[in-house]
């Protein structure tokens, strides 16, 4: 009954326009000094240690920081230059390069929005240079954007690790097949498409130009190599990776792609040499480049990290009241099995995830669902993907999804052109879904196998 | 969200401040997390106080960092209700969101001073696991720890930024009560991250001339979207 009311409360608060961070905190923070008579001093506690006693969300800023000094523009638009040398001879070659320009990039970046911004921007306006309608190409993008929170690394699948207590490498890794089957589930869309609509192909670009530009794009696309391989090699933990990945993208933006700090140059003129400028070595730290993306990346993981540490004091609430728990109880006393409940968490997170930023959904759903997940015997890992692939329909479903409202102002298209232009496409993501909810051996066989079976302690 | 611009010198030199210090905070967390790898690897060695210094530093990022999230208005939130409203009831929805917030604020302001209270009086002599004292602020044993010096710096350094990230974020969320009830704003949230990378992107669209006089027409359309 309590709990009722503490979750009525939240949303209540939620659609009156209190920040998520904030109706968290209150409606916790009330819940306990009114109902279990804890001191204000031990929820600041909790709320301290959501930072001092949770290493894994160390990896959220690192993360954040990495994408932001490789989101320049340079780095985009690298990627897609290879992305059309590669794929972009076929039919309907362009949006299949832009697809596949977005997987890429959501190697780079963990976030869905960033993506959508960073690829849509270029490749939109060249898709319609060369023929597409507008409606095509922002409805393949908005849907391939979302590629940017289950392609590692993700911000969203770090703070479901650390919510519910299980491996981020796990999950990052559980993450690379479902992200190429659902990018090659929109390409093979597009290419089917192109071939009903008889859209003609672009010239091949040649082996020569996509050595070219994929070495280009290579020292971007490294970054990968660093955080997968650092972490699967155990030369890292996944937080040490993160910060090393950062540390690397600061390195190249500056001294090798040069798109910002004391080497760059206005558009179009050839960048500074470091031969000239060695002690750019030193100023490049200091440069108000430097301290713009820091500001940038900062802001971002403040906003997360403040819901998220909220989320955990009323993680906190749930745990100490056993919700989870008796709300199980209810479910399998309901004779509710497995496939039923895991429909119920895709209509709650479908219909959230319209609502909210994914890491803000994800913080607050998965403790309450993670105990009954368990207790039913779904795999953590494979619940985790689940919820990733929700929440990244939840983000293109009509009327409010976030990567409608991105896509809409990137495109220069009206909201409802934007919600019919990606109607189609959103059908494959739901097949996409379905296959994923019950099929967990595409989410669970790359870690098991990497890293061998995982330890459940239900 | 881009709309926050200081009105004098002394808010400008604020803004400075906390822009430096975030940038600061969250650089000097890569950099120490960064030199352990490279120690670990490269000279077999170990920094100590890495990890509880790297905590530490995000702790104080975030709790230093909201309020001024608060100031940009940077914090996401849920538009969808308070888009639908006339001005009327924008205003009564985004004071009433005010009022929330500032309970939320207060209670956390009156929990964070007790329990950094507690380690800055009673418990002035716990000391934190890893991060060693450093020489400049041993006057500090003088003051509370009875002459002693201290080996690892008091606890009650890290924790001071519970009271005091609260006491700036209550400071801000006064404020943009106060443009609220003055009509500058409107309500205290963002809706999404990107915002401010949209509002750029569309306004090049806009700069471009969107190859079409239709794309210009439609980019007028968001604007007007955010005004209804």
């Amino acid at each position: 009954m309590e709990a009722a009311l503490l979750f009525l409360a939240i949303i209540v608060l939620l659609l009156i326009g209190v920040p998520i961070a904030v109706s968290l905190g209150v409606c916790s923070v009330m819940f306990l000094v009114i109902l279990s008579d804890s001191s204000l001093a031990s929820v600041a506690q909790t709320l301290f240690a959501a930072f001092d006693g949770h290493y894994t969300l160390l990896a959220i800023p690192f993360f954040i920081l990495a994408s932001s000094f490789m989101s320049t523009g340079g780095v985009a638009a690298r990627i897609i230059r290879f992305s059309i040398a590669c794929v972009g001879h076929f039919r309907g070659g362009l949006a299949i390069a832009g697809v596949f320009a977005c997987m890429l990039f959501a190697a780079l970046s963990g976030s869905s929005p960033a993506t959508v911004v960073a690829i849509g921007t270029i490749v939109i306006t060249a898709m319609r240079q060369v023929g597409y309608t507008k409606e095509f190409a922002a409805g393949v993008i908005c849907n391939a954007g979302t590629l940017g929170i289950l392609i590692p690394p993700s911000i969203v699948m770090v703070v479901y690790a650390a919510a519910v207590d299980v491996s981020v490498g796990r999950m990052f890794m559980a993450g690379v097949f479902p992200g190429l089957m659902a990018g090659g589930m929109l390409m093979l869309g597009i290419y089917v498409w192109a071939r009903i609509k008889k859209m003609a192909p672009q010239p091949f670009a040649g082996f020569r130009e996509i050595f070219e530009s994929g070495f280009n794009a290579l020292w971007g696309l490294m970054l990968i190599v660093i955080i997968l391989g650092g972490i699967y090699g155990g030369v890292f933990t996944p937080t040490e990776a993160a910060a090393v990945a950062a540390v690397y993208a600061f390195l190249i933006a500056n001294f090798v792609y040069r798109d910002m700090g004391p080497l760059a140059t206005p558009e179009g003129e050839p960048n500074h040499s470091l031969f000239r400028r060695p002690q750019a070595l030193i100023t490049a730290w200091f440069h108000p480049d430097t301290k713009k993306t820091l500001l940038e990346a900062g802001k971002l993981t403040i906003m997360l990290l403040f819901i998220i540490a909220n989320a955990l004091i009323l993680k906190h609430v749930l745990t100490e009241e056993q919700i989870p728990q008796n709300i199980a109880r209810a479910m399998l006393d309901a004779g509710f099995g497995p496939v039923m409940f895991l429909i119920i968490v895709n209509v709650i997170l479908l219909i959230g995830g319209q609502f909210m930023e994914p890491s803000g959904l994800i913080v607050i759903v998965a403790p309450l669902v993670f105990p009954i997940a368990m207790k039913l015997g779904i795999d953590p890992i494979h619940l985790g993907i689940i919820m990733v692939v929700n929440m990244e329909i939840g983000m293109i479903t009509p009327p409010v999804g976030l990567n409608l409202f991105v896509t809409s102002g990137v495109a220069g298209m009206p909201m409802m052109a934007v919600v019919k232009a990606a109607l189609p496409w959103l059908a494959i993501l739901f097949v996409f879904l379905i296959i994923v909810t019950y099929v967990p051996g595409i989410s669970t066989w790359l870690p098991t196998q990497l890293m061998g079976p995982e330890i459940v302690t239900r | 969200m881009s709309t926050w611009q200081p009105k004098n010198g002394l808010a400008r030199a604020i803004n400075n401040i906390e822009e430096t210090a975030i940038a600061i905070l969250l650089g000097l967390m890569t950099m120490i997390t960064f030199a352990n790898v490279i120690a670990r690897y490269f000279f077999n060695d170990n920094i100590l106080w890495q990890l509880e210094a790297t905590v530490f530093l995000f702790a104080w990022l975030v709790l230093f960092g909201v309020s001024y999230c608060v100031k940009i208005t940077a914090h996401l939130g849920v538009d969808v209700v308070i888009n639908e409203l006339g001005p009327g009831m924008r205003k009564i929805f985004g004071l009433l969101t005010v009022a929330v917030c500032l309970v939320f604020c207060l209670l956390m302001l009156k929990g964070g001073w007790d329990y950094w209270w507690k380690f800055a009086t009673k418990a002035s002599f716990l000391e934190v696991n890893d991060i060693p004292m450093p020489g400049f602020l041993q006057f500090l044993a003088d003051l509370t720890n009875d002459g002693e010096a201290y080996e690892k710096i008091p606890r009650y350094i890290p924790y001071f930024i519970l009271p005091f990230g609260m006491a700036l974020l209550t400071l801000r969320f006064l404020q943009a009560g106060y443009r609220i009830a003055t009509g500058e704003a409107d309500r205290v949230i963002a809706s999404h991250e990107a915002e401010e990378l949209v509002e750029e992107a569309s306004a090049k669209n806009k700069a471009d001339g969107g190859a079409s006089p239709k794309a210009t027409a439609a980019d007028d359309n968001i604007f007007a979207d955010k005004d209804f």
